[in-house]
């Protein structure tokens, strides 16, 4: 017998996985708040770090304080995005190393859907409330010019973004197939990439803009996605590329993804 | 003493042992230093001097932070946290040694690996940059290496604090979070506190955190200098003993209540 994988049927079983791990997760209630608490302080000190650098300087080569705000949010939105609902990749190092992946791997159930849901980052949702409150109030500074184009040019890059972030974390923690180690430096590593995009990438060298743009897309989650709204040229059309960078990294992590998983051997016993 | 020695000596075979981490973790940190380096690069263009920086200042000040944030980095403190969330804290009631002392062993083991390792690759950075300006004279100097040995033990306190508190909380992660994020801004390690608005710079001042960057790197810069630096340096030491002390006191109400499941 085969099961067809609709995506009514995907949804479903993402809802059910999800809402068990969050009633596991409500067992310790003052970790949930701390890890909320936690990424919402890392935040606010980034914004005051902003804040108190654009108290002594009019703008960073022609941005201002709120446009690299905006830029500043959105990476940790995305972070708190596959947070809170695929934190999962980022436990992948313990599936691989405790030999847990061979549940996964029985079951009729897309291995993937299965990682996703492994646990969920409460830290998420603190970074998604301040992070969505920085761009709500950056919005009103910056000259935007509000129509359907923008709208929805404004949807599809979100979409975008989030996408590419969960890619990126999943093609990063696959790392935990070929590295045998005990921590996540690798994946943190690549996660520490995104540093580069909280503000415009012209500050940069053309390497490194290039590695942002191209083989660990995070300019694509934050700088595109800005300059695209705020109407910056030479850069307001590349966020129309967003949707190709996104399906282009989907692929690129499932296939890691797929060679990793040939190589993995359980941990047996 | 003899056993907090071997015990400092066995925590840093236990780093060579994960070097590929090790090492994974403080390039992971570099690029933080990177697009630090670069944003500053920027905020400098055209611009003499900020807030009483000059570019040259701001370099060194940004290599010398990352030298001491690197110090008593993830690795040690969540060893103390997993001892506590684990359980195995109860090994080390039943030996006769002090958690406290065989903690600060440990922590100091790994900063000289961490220490090694990020001098090699602040090494790198001053060779492909303008360089890091150190004090000419010896005074100056001693003092400058003197604040960052006592910086050591300053974060050590307020790291020690804030792992004990996972005798109420199993969340290491979110603790280690919160501190870090805390540590960052008030220490001066985000931004050099003389950039602050007045109130906060004076707040920051009244805090333990300044004594883990800002001391340091501003009698490095030579900012500070003479009894200022002194002054600056016995802060830092009043901070240490009370730390140490606060510890002591948080970890005798620790061990009442800890519950530690199977065997």
């Amino acid at each position: 017998m085969t099961i067809k994988n609709s995506p009514r049927r995907i949804l479903y079983l993402y809802w059910r996985l999800y809402s068990q791990q969050l009633k596991a997760m409500m067992e310790y209630s003052a970790d949930f708040y701390i890890m909320i608490g936690a990424a919402a302080l890392t935040q606010i000190t980034g914004f005051l770090f902003l804040w108190v650098v654009f108290s002594r300087i009019p703008d960073i080569q022609g941005w201002g304080l709120w446009e690299i705000a905006f830029m500043y949010a959105a990476i940790y939105v995305s972070e708190g995005f596959g947070s809170l609902f695929f934190e999962g990749t980022w436990r992948m190092l313990r599936l691989v190393n405790l030999g847990e992946l061979d549940r996964y791997l029985v079951r009729p159930v897309p291995i993937v859907l299965q990682i996703f849901c492994t646990g969920i980052g409460m830290n998420g949702l603190g970074n998604i409330v301040i992070g969505g409150a920085i761009i709500a109030m950056s919005l009103s500074p910056i000259d935007i010019v509000w129509n359907l184009q923008t709208i929805f040019m404004a949807l599809l890059m979100f979409a975008s973004a989030m996408t590419i972030r969960v890619a990126i974390n999943l093609a990063a923690n696959c790392s935990a197939f070929w590295i045998r180690s005990s921590g996540n430096a690798f994946p943190i590593m690549i996660h520490n990439l995104g540093e580069f995009a909280k503000y415009p990438i012209t500050i940069f060298s053309m390497g490194l803009q290039l590695l942002i743009s191209i083989v660990v897309p995070f300019a694509f989650v934050s700088f595109f996605p800005a300059a695209a709204l705020f109407g910056r040229e030479p850069w307001s059309w590349w966020g129309w590329l967003s949707p190709l960078v996104a399906a282009y990294f989907v692929g690129l992590a499932l296939l890691i993804l797929r060679i990793g998983l040939r190589r993995y051997e359980s941990a047996g016993n | 003493m003899k056993k907090y020695v071997s015990l400092a000596l066995c925590s840093m075979q236990n780093t060579l042992a994960y070097r590929l981490s090790f090492i994974l973790n403080f390039v992971a940190n570099f690029i933080g230093l990177i697009a630090m380096y670069c944003l500053w690069q920027a905020i400098y263009t055209g611009r003499a001097e900020l807030s009483g920086f000059t570019w040259g200042q701001m370099q060194s000040y940004l290599l010398i932070t990352f030298f001491v944030n690197s110090m008593l980095s993830y690795y040690s403190e969540s060893s103390i946290t997993n001892k506590i969330i684990d359980g195995s804290v109860m090994m080390d009631l039943l030996r006769p040694i002090q958690f406290q002392k065989a903690r600060l062993a440990e922590s100091l083991g790994s900063c000289v690996l961490e220490g090694l390792l990020s001098c090699l690759l602040i090494g790198l950075a001053a060779v492909f940059t303008l360089g890091i300006q150190l004090p000419n004279d010896a005074a100056t100097l001693l003092l400058f290496l003197f604040s960052m040995a006592s910086s050591i033990l300053v974060k050590f306190g307020i790291v020690y604090l804030s792992a004990l508190l996972c005798f109420w909380t199993t969340s290491g992660f979110g603790i280690y979070w919160a501190r870090t994020s805390i540590t960052n801004l008030l220490s001066g390690a985000l931004v050099p506190l003389a950039f602050f608005p007045s109130w906060l710079q004076s707040t920051a001042m009244l805090l333990p955190f300044q004594g883990i960057v800002n001391t340091p790197v501003t009698i490095g810069l030579g900012m500070t200098e003479g009894i200022e630096a002194l002054r600056l340096i016995g802060i830092q030491w009043v901070w240490i003993v009370l730390l140490w002390l606060l510890g002591k006191w948080m970890w005798s109400g620790a061990v009442r209540q800890i519950t530690i499941h199977g065997g």
